[in-house]
């Protein structure tokens, strides 16, 4: 009875301070950009090879990050491994086993042993600098703290599902030879008119597959990325407390959807890569 | 109506227009995958791999829409 009586004054007194918010007038107005926090200025200014500028900037940092991070657990877990694993040994193992059940295992028919490196690599890289983009680091304008992360940059997805594209048709054709590869794009029984359109078709469908695998993530963390920066940002915009309670809390299950997001975008990029490898591994006759 | 105008109200009704049909998929998708675990719940493991997998596929339609409309915005 005491307890409930507690909470009750608390949800009042609670309820009585968003009500003298709500009237307090706001701060100054502050000019607010989005997609300022996506423009990517060199920190290290490096000179130019060509047209391939080899300036340090916010995106490449991140990668050396996500590549140390990733370095460092694998080295950490690999000298220490304890058949009771500790915490982070189950963490890692738990990942592992994500990615040689559901992922390789699940989708490809043949050849999963050698496959798995580099789809295993895909989903730690994609899953570990998707997370670490949830985590405020001093590279923002002016070495504030700020949320950015390498896959919210196109040519960092791109990159990666490049490799996903080479490594599809160098597994296609290792297996199969080039023409027999080709052929198997379209069902033998098809009639040879049809044939050309076909493979003309399919080719096609294959350059796409590229776009949607690297647009996908991409997109995906930086909606992410902007929602929470508006998010972070619209009490600045609103000029009123009572609204800046309600959005930060909105924020933070934004900032928990987020993490969600960041993983699943993981899982989906790798077991894309996956599949796509064994459908050119696996071809239906 | 000014061209500024014009970009504002193509990105606003691309990312809603756009969004339309994914949201559809996606219901249709999920309903129907958490229809086939409820029925048959001890292949839920490879059911939920591949509703992962179709999520990812429809969800991109709507990121291409969101695209769009920042090129709208920012670029065009």
């Amino acid at each position: 009875m005491k307890r409930r009586l507690l909470i009750g004054l608390y949800l009042v007194a609670g309820l009585v301070a968003l009500a003298i918010l709500a009237f307090l007038p706001g701060g100054a107005r502050a000019q607010f950009d989005v997609l300022a926090e996506f423009e990517l200025h060199p920190i290290i200014k490096l000179p130019s090879i060509g047209p391939v500028d080899l300036s340090i900037n916010k995106a490449v940092i991140y990668l050396w990050i996500t590549t140390a991070v990733l370095a460092v657990c694998a080295f950490i877990i690999s000298r220490n491994i304890k058949p009771v694993p500790s915490r982070f040994q189950f963490v890692m193992e738990t990942l592992y086993e994500l990615a040689r059940r559901s992922i390789v295992g699940a989708v490809m028919k043949s050849d999963q042993a050698s496959w798995f490196p580099y789809i295993a690599g895909a989903f730690f890289f994609v899953l570990v600098s998707n997370l670490i983009g949830l985590v405020p680091l001093p590279f923002a304008e002016n070495h504030q703290f700020g949320f950015y992360a390498a896959t919210a940059n196109l040519y960092a997805t791109l990159a990666l599902a490049l490799c996903t594209f080479v490594f599809t048709h160098y597994a296609g054709i290792r297996k199969h030879g080039l023409v027999g590869y080709v052929n198997g794009w379209v069902p033998s029984s098809a009639p040879p008119v049809l044939r050309q359109l076909m493979l003309l078709i399919h080719a096609i469908s294959e350059v796409f597959r590229l776009v949607s695998l690297s647009v996908r993530l991409f997109a995906n963390m930086l909606a992410g990325h902007s929602i929470l920066a508006v998010f972070f940002a619209m009490a600045l915009i609103f000029q009123n407390y009572l609204a800046a309670v309600v959005l930060q809390a909105g924020s933070i299950i934004i900032y928990l959807f987020e993490i969600f997001i960041a993983c699943i975008q993981a899982f989906i990029f790798a077991i894309l890569s996956a599949v796509y490898i064994g459908g050119a591994l696996d071809q239906e006759e | 109506m000014d061209a500024e105008s014009a970009k504002l109200l193509a990105a606003g009704i691309s990312m809603g227009v756009g969004s339309l049909g994914p949201a559809i998929g996606l219901g249709m998708l999920i309903s129907k995958a958490l229809e086939s675990i409820a029925r048959q719940p001890e292949v839920s493991g490879e059911i939920r791999t591949d509703m992962f997998i179709g999520i990812g596929v429809t969800e991109a339609v709507a990121l291409y829409a969101f695209v769009i409309a920042l090129i709208l915005i920012f670029v065009a």
